[in-house]
């Protein structure tokens, strides 16, 4: 059953960066962090994963090897009535693209159906095997 | 079983494996460096069905054995992250084989019904 392995690990690599996408566009104003200043934008790493396969080579799944801090300087924006804003008036914002980040997700939801297609037809294919006599 | 009945098998097994190859590829659609593989099956049907045409109403077999091949990068164009998979490729491929080991599901079961129909008594 080593082939679902390979889809999950990609489904669940595929959800945690959709979780980041929505951080970042939760975050997209965000001038306060614990770490101080404004959020900032992260990105997910993807490398592959070997899976152990009764097929003679190994299969590769796929794992989330890090989460990155985009090193983008903030925005400065100026808005005097902002409470964070410095001594001239100036805000420091998140340098983040709502646009960039909705591409982003949507290609994350179309890797993660594809996934789960894979999933399903290995399903289908084992059930299938598993008719194999039965009248 | 038989001659018939093993092509089938193999059939199955060849499509198992490349399910699982397929599988790989798109779980790793994202990955940077990741190259799409496919396999290559040498004598699935190449060697099994040999036409020794010693008569012409006959089909040759050989002694069959495991389903043999190997995997091969495919030599798509790479995009900047160096990962060449082509999602679209690799899902039709996937239904494709699908299908071809669903058809080789149903020819053997028709076939393991023939011989329970021949083995019953009345």
């Amino acid at each position: 059953m080593d082939i679902f392995k390979v889809s999950a690990s990609a489904l669940e690599a595929q959800r945690v960066r959709m979780n980041t996408i929505a951080s970042n566009m939760a975050n997209a104003h965000t001038t306060r962090t614990a770490a101080g200043g404004p959020y900032v934008r992260k990105d997910v790493v993807f490398s592959e994963m070997p899976v152990n396969s009764d097929f003679a080579e190994k299969l590769e799944g796929v794992k989330v090897s890090a989460v990155v801090q985009d090193n983008k300087p903030p925005l400065t924006i100026y808005d005097p009535g902002h409470p964070d804003a410095d001594a001239k008036g100036y805000v420091s914002m998140p340098d983040i693209n709502v646009m960039e980040e909705m591409v982003n997700m949507m290609m994350a939801v179309r890797a993660y159906e594809a996934n789960v297609r894979a999933f399903n037809m290995s399903k289908g294919m084992y059930q299938k095997a598993l008719e194999l006599g039965r009248q | 079983m038989d001659k018939g009945t093993r092509i089938l098998e193999r059939i199955v097994q060849a499509a198992n494996i490349r399910q699982k190859v397929i599988s790989s590829n798109i779980a790793n659609s994202d990955t940077p460096g990741y190259k799409a593989k496919d396999v290559k099956f040498n004598n699935l049907l190449g060697k099994e069905m040999k036409l020794a045409a010693t008569d012409t109403k006959h089909i040759g077999f050989r002694k069959s054995g495991e389903v043999s091949g190997r995997t091969e990068i495919e030599d798509n164009l790479s995009w900047e992250d160096r990962n060449n998979v082509e999602l679209d490729v690799e899902v039709a491929k996937m239904t494709e084989n699908s299908l071809l080991h669903d058809a080789a599901v149903t020819v053997l079961s028709s076939k393991i019904r023939m011989y329970k129909n021949a083995m019953r008594t009345k």
